[in-house]
């Protein structure tokens, strides 16, 4: 990551839009930063992190995003300003913290909540707009359109979330979050102040304690004044500006990376005389005054934004209140089926979208170029689906699994998880994975299975876990099935690290993300204190791993847990060095005779063995192999050959 | 011997869901995809193979030319008898004390087995091996040590041609087999054709068979002893000959017996289709005497096992006797009763009297068997 | 020193090969050179779960007048530096146009659809010669292949930038960018020093 905390104000950086939030946050004067990993947010409390220590702050990986927003406000309410990080999942976790903190406010620091979302849940779970959550909780909620205001709109929002007293969010997407961009510098602010939690505050930031009760209502109103006051300040924001002739074709409304694709549209259309771009940065509360006097400047109105209709629908309700002389566009967006309600956007959906506004045709190529490409690129580009690493732990245990499920013969199934074995739904991991929700959910599926014994049902139910997500939001789950009895078995991928989200530290790993020794949470240790029946096997001991499900399966009785143990090969291979040399032995490889019908590049499937379909044979890719060796313990005939490196 | 190109997803719809698998573990071994555990044989993944798909040729309860595999061993047609092809039946019983003491009856299996590896006729033999804790597991002795620990029966089957089949192919060891009629089913059909990438069938050079009527599940019935008896303490099972009607089991201080109605229920389904009583297809047959208690009926079916027997009574390894006129009748009405159900049994299963399931058989003897 | 033009603006640039392969280095040295010779840069890429063996690429805006958005618009790439076959034509399809220059790394990568059998590689020699069909100009660079005669397939990176510098199709030079390469190597500095040269010479040859 980048070194955020270069001390050259007025030059310029590449920095990803995370850095650039974190930079604004160190220039705002932060003091404590908490997140959990999310893709795309986890670099803004990793660069914090990178540089904590030398500039004085304190940067942590919570638990969970929970902890991690609780733990920030605290340190608000003792006066010391603070952000938290997470990806668009992580504000449903936080939402009952949030629903209680925006009643209470948050004291004198000055607390900022960024969230990133991920269009087309490129790596998520799910597709989901943090923007609503402002409006239902009355939170003020800023968007930033480029790097530059990604660092600038950070700053100024701990401004005003410190003269306010409530939280602020910031919204961010992937293409603002991981893309780069220039960023010019500003000033790193003095010495923090000291830390203090105020017994006495005034009636707009009372802490609801039983010696002074305010009835949530009032608060309610009170939140609301916040937010009037939040209004007249965007009604100026510089962050809110229109590019455009006076009277257009066509008005865009925009915000955030969308502003960088209308205005790419526009260029390759040659609009800038026709279209208008009205770009927000500050989206709630909307800035009614600002967005209805630009609303007479066209009878067409484009709403361009990522994820949910959250603009448009704003913007239309005000609509609904101009006076009876005022000119009523036609709106164009996400309900008209103009730009698509679902994944992410791009220049191109834009530049389409303008053209059938406008009646427009767009060529960017050569038409018979264009006939060409597609054609041969068709007829011979294919697939590439995601996969496990070479040596990922992974594949080995869900190998295990699957061949302990079919062993036993009773339909027994996996309840799965978020992390890099979210890929088992796929091929990746033999298609293991069969339910797949939100962090914890798969050992809550898991418990209500495990129940329904009475009613005839007799399936093993394996919920699988990673380690990061065990302690975030599994251990209430565990202990619900070891005192109510459910029968399922956690399986608990301990590869020591968060992987899916770029290898962060976890409380299993002894390390803190400020690079400092710490306690290790054994889950061993502590799930057997919980009273479970604890067993702890080497992935990559195939056999051993399968008979130790095969046997857990076999018994009676509540939650029990098997824990696979095995370096994440990522990050061992940034320590060690690769422990086996492995090739083929073209004489004992079978390949597609009876007895093997190539198993390994066919089913077990590591990138790192491909099929030489002129030999006939399999064939190692030294570029791709690890050099983990599990590879020779699946070929039937003993032909993968792994010697010690 | 296969009519239309068939793969293990057919060997799993035809024999494995249809209870027709008698777990002889000829599919597993030396295939990634087929796995014995706890009772079933696995399918652990698809193959995408339906030509050569070795599994589905070698099963028992695949389509089998009886006639061919029976002209090819012994060359003659099959079913002329109802114990199969004899060259010579009578009782016999080991001379060695320690074999006597360990053996279920007369010893027999354990002292040719013994003599066999003795005089270097085979280098090793694929037994059936009972663990402390009585459970049947398959097992590559290599010597007389090894075939002592592996006498006496289960009762259970035991999948041990998949420890045959995981022998490397390059081994030369020869070898013995010791197996219930189903499994030499299968030895005989890789005899007609032999297998690919496995070790060479041409290794095996004595195959003993034994009598058998129906095997007992062995993770029901495993599942039953166990909840009933403390399997620690039983030195030997034993289902002795009508009219005993009786499962026993032998602990230090007595034993413990259960109706054999009880233990019926336990017997694998695919028994009900199994016409052979004998091991038709071994080099010799082994079995017990019924009313004699400490001898075996032996048939010696082949050139091979002629030759062992000879050996066995020239060095004094075998006491031999006339076996009496009737039991000989015995044998030959049970096992030709056996014949009559099992074909019952599988034209009530196919519900067509031109459906024998695997059975391929000549029609005259279809006929015969059915009337 | 002359600064030097952009033939284009913007100039859009396209890194594609597949996750782990290194694309993000590569884009972050050339950005980073680009700004320090005060360009206006932005780096559209993928991270996160398509790093475990899908595709990746990254689009590269480069302009003297304004921040552009992290995606090249369809058909408007001006060069493509492919780290793997494959995905080098599947950019070509999408993003090409007459135009287009391309710089190959002409080492497989087997996806997992082909080796599981759902899936074709294309043939290699038909691949680059539809490259070559759909590009103004191609060169190919078998960095792998020099990298591992280095010692490792892990200089394969270098090796690209090199070429991409020593093509000349980019306002960039030695001087801009050796700097960054120092600050941003992690380890074997000057060995990915040798590569780097080493990619210079490859292209001009």
């Amino acid at each position: 990551m980048a070194n955020i905390e270069i001390d050259a104000p007025g030059t310029s950086q590449l920095f990803i839009g995370n850095e650039a939030i974190a930079r604004g946050a160190l220039e705002a004067g932060i003091g404590f930063a908490a997140a959990y990993p999310g893709t795309p947010s986890s670099e803004i409390l990793g660069s914090l992190a990178q540089v904590a220590k030398k500039i004085g702050i304190y940067a942590e990986w919570s638990i969970n995003e929970m902890v991690a927003m609780e733990a920030a406000a605290g340190a608000s309410f003792a006066g010391i300003r603070a952000l938290a990080a997470m990806k668009q999942n992580g504000i449903n976790v936080v939402s009952d913290f949030l629903a209680n903190l925006v009643m209470s406010g948050t004291g004198k620091g000055g607390l900022v909540l960024v969230s990133c979302d991920d269009p087309s849940a490129i790596s998520s779970s799910n597709e989901q707009d943090t923007r609503p959550i402002a409006k239902w909780l009355d939170i003020p909620l800023v968007e930033p359109g480029d790097f530059q205001e990604a660092k600038d709109m950070t700053k100024w929002l701990f401004d005003l979330a410190e003269e306010l007293g409530t939280l602020c969010i910031l919204r961010s997407v992937t293409r603002i979050a991981h893309a780069r961009g220039n960023v010019k510098l500003g000033e790193l602010p003095a010495k923090q102040h000291k830390a203090h939690f105020d017994q006495i505050h005034d009636l707009k930031n009372v802490m609801p304690t039983t010696f002074m009760p305010m009835p949530s209502s009032l608060r309610h109103f009170f939140l609301h004044m916040k937010l009037d006051k939040a209004r007249e300040k965007f009604e100026s924001s510089p962050f809110n500006r229109y590019a455009g002739p006076d009277k257009s074709d066509l008005l865009i409304i925009t915000s955030g990376s969308c502003w960088l694709y209308s205005q790419d549209a526009i260029e390759a259309l040659k609009l800038r005389d026709r279209v208008g771009i009205l770009k927000l940065g500050t989206l709630w509360p909307l800035p009614e005054k600002f967005v209805t006097e630009h609303l007479n400047k066209s009878d067409k109105v484009l709403f361009v934004e990522e994820i949910d209709p959250f603009l448009e629908r704003s913007v239309m309700e005000l609509a609904g209140n101009l006076p009876p002389n005022a000119i009523r566009p036609t709106f164009y967006g996400k309900r008209s089926g103009h730009i698509n309600a679902y994944g992410e956007l791009n220049p191109d959906m834009v530049i389409k979208a303008i053209s059938t506004i406008l009646g427009l045709t767009y060529q960017p190529r050569d038409i018979q170029y264009s006939k060409k490409a597609e054609a041969l690129v068709k007829s011979s580009v294919p697939e590439r689906s995601m996969t496990f690493c070479a040596g990922c732990p992974h594949r080995a245990t869900f190998w295990s699994i699957k061949n302990a499920l079919k062993l036993d013969g009773r339909d027994g199934f996996v309840t799965g998880d978020i992390g890099c074995y979210s890929l088992a739904l796929g091929p990746a991991g033999f298609f293991q994975v069969r339910t797949m929700h939100c962090m914890g959910g798969g050992a809550g599926v898991a418990n209500g299975l495990g129940k329904l014994g009475q009613f005839g049902f007799d399936q093993p139910v394996i919920a699988v876990v990673g380690d990061s997500t065990f302690y975030h939001a599994t251990i209430p789950a565990l202990i619900n099935g070891i005192y109510n009895q459910s029968k399922f078995i956690l399986v608990i991928l301990d590869n020591s690290a968060t992987a899916m989200t770029g290898f962060q530290p976890h409380p299993g790993t002894g390390m803190t993300a400020m690079g400092e020794p710490t306690k290790v949470v054994s889950m061993e240790a502590l799930c057997r204190s919980l009273g479970a029946h604890v067993e702890v096997c080497d992935p990559f001991d195939l056999k051993g791993t399968t008979n130790t499900l095969l046997k857990m399966m076999a018994e009676d009785g509540g939650a029990k847990v098997a824990i696979m143990r095995r370096s994440c090969e990522l990050v061992r291979a940034k320590k060690e060095k690769t422990p086996y040399k492995v090739h083929i032995d073209a004489e004992k490889c079978i390949g597609e005779a009876c007895g093997c019908d190539r198993l390994c590049t066919r089913i077990f499937l590591c990138p790192g063995l491909i099929w030489d379909k002129k030999a006939g044979k399999s064939r190692i890719d030294e570029v791709i192999c690890s050099g983990c060796g599990v590879c020779a313990d699946v070929c039937p005939q003993g032909a993968i050959i792994r010697e010690a490196a | 011997m296969a009519i239309k190109a068939k793969g293990c997803q057919d060997l799993v719809t035809e024999v494995i869901e249809t209870r027709l698998c008698a777990l002889c573990g000829a599919c597993t071994g030396n295939c990634p995809y087929l796995a014995y555990h706890n009772g079933r044989v696995a399918l652990l993944d698809n193959c995408t193979r339906t030509d050569e798909a070795q599994c589905y040729e070698y099963c028992p309860r695949t389509y089998t030319d009886m006639d061919a595999i029976s002209r090819k061993i012994f060359g003659t047609p099959y079913g002329d008898n109802e114990i199969g092809t004899v060259k010579e039946v009578f009782m016999a019983r080991a001379t060695d004390a320690v074999v006597k003491k360990k053996a279920q009856y007369g010893g027999v299996v354990t002292a040719l087995l013994s003599l066999a590896l003795a005089e270097g006729l085979i280098d090793g033999a694929v037994l059936t091996k009972t663990s402390d804790d009585k459970t049947p597991a398959p097992f590559l002795a290599r010597s007389v040590d090894d075939v002592l620990q592996c006498a006496g029966s289960s009762y259970m089957a035991c999948p041990v041609l998949g420890r045959y089949n995981q022998i490397p192919k390059e081994d030369i060891l020869k070898l013995g087999i010791v197996a219930m009629p189903c499994q030499v089913l299968s030895v005989t059909k890789m005899k007609a054709e032999p297998p690919e990438n496995r070790v060479s069938i041409d290794n095996v050079e004595l195959v003993i068979g034994l009598f058998c009527t129906w095997a007992l599940s062995p993770d029901k019935f495993y599942r039953f002893l166990k909840e009933n008896i403390d399997l620690a303490k039983v030195k030997k099972f034993d289902i002795p000959p009508p009219p005993a009607n009786r499962f026993d089991a032998y602990t230090a201080s007595g034993k413990t017996s259960f109706p054999l109605e009880q233990i019926r229920k336990f017997t694998m389904p695919t028994c009900a289709y199994c016409l052979d009583m004998t091991s038709e297809f071994a080099d010799v047959s082994v079995g017990s005497v019924e009313g004699t208690e400490g001898w075996n009926t032996v048939i010696v079916r082949t050139d091979g096992g002629a030759d062992l027997i000879e050996i066995a009574k020239k060095k004094g390894k075998l006491q031999v006797d006339k076996l009496p006129a009737s039991n000989l009748e015995h044998i030959k009405e049970a096992a030709l009763l056996k014949k009559k159900r099992a074909m019952n049994e599988i034209v009530k299963k196919s519900g067509d009297k031109n459906n024998l399931l695997y059975l391929g058989l000549s029609p005259r003897l279809t006929e015969k068997l059915l009337a | 020193m002359t600064k030097k033009q952009l033939t284009k603006d913007p100039l859009n640039l396209i890194i594609t090969g597949v996750g782990g392969q290194g694309n993000v280095m590569i884009s972050l040295i050339i950005g980073n050179a680009f700004v320090r010779d005060g360009f206006f840069v932005t780096v559209g890429e993928t991270y996160g779960a398509s790093q475990r063996g899908g595709p990746v690429m990254s689009h590269m805006r480069i302009s003297k007048e304004t921040q552009y958005s992290p995606f090249i618009p369809e058909g408007c790439a001006d060069i493509i530096l492919g780290m793997e076959p494959v995905e080098t034509l599947r950019m070509l399809g999408k993003y090409g146009n007459p135009n287009v220059i391309t710089i190959i790394n002409p080492r497989p990568i087997y996806s997992i659809d082909v080796t599981g059998g759902h899936a074709q590689y294309p043939d290699l020699d038909k691949l680059i010669e539809t490259v070559k069909e759909l590009s103004s100009q191609t060169w190919l660079i078998n960095a792998t292949e020099e990298a591992q005669k280095m010692g490792s397939h892990m200089f394969a990176n270098a090796i690209l930038i090199g070429a991409l510098i020593g093509s000349g199709v980019l306002p960039l030079d030695k001087k801009s960018v050796e700097p960054v390469l120092r600050e941003t190597f992690p380890k074997e500095i000057e060995t990915n020093l040798v590569a780097f040269n080493k990619g210079i010479k490859l292209v001009k040859t």
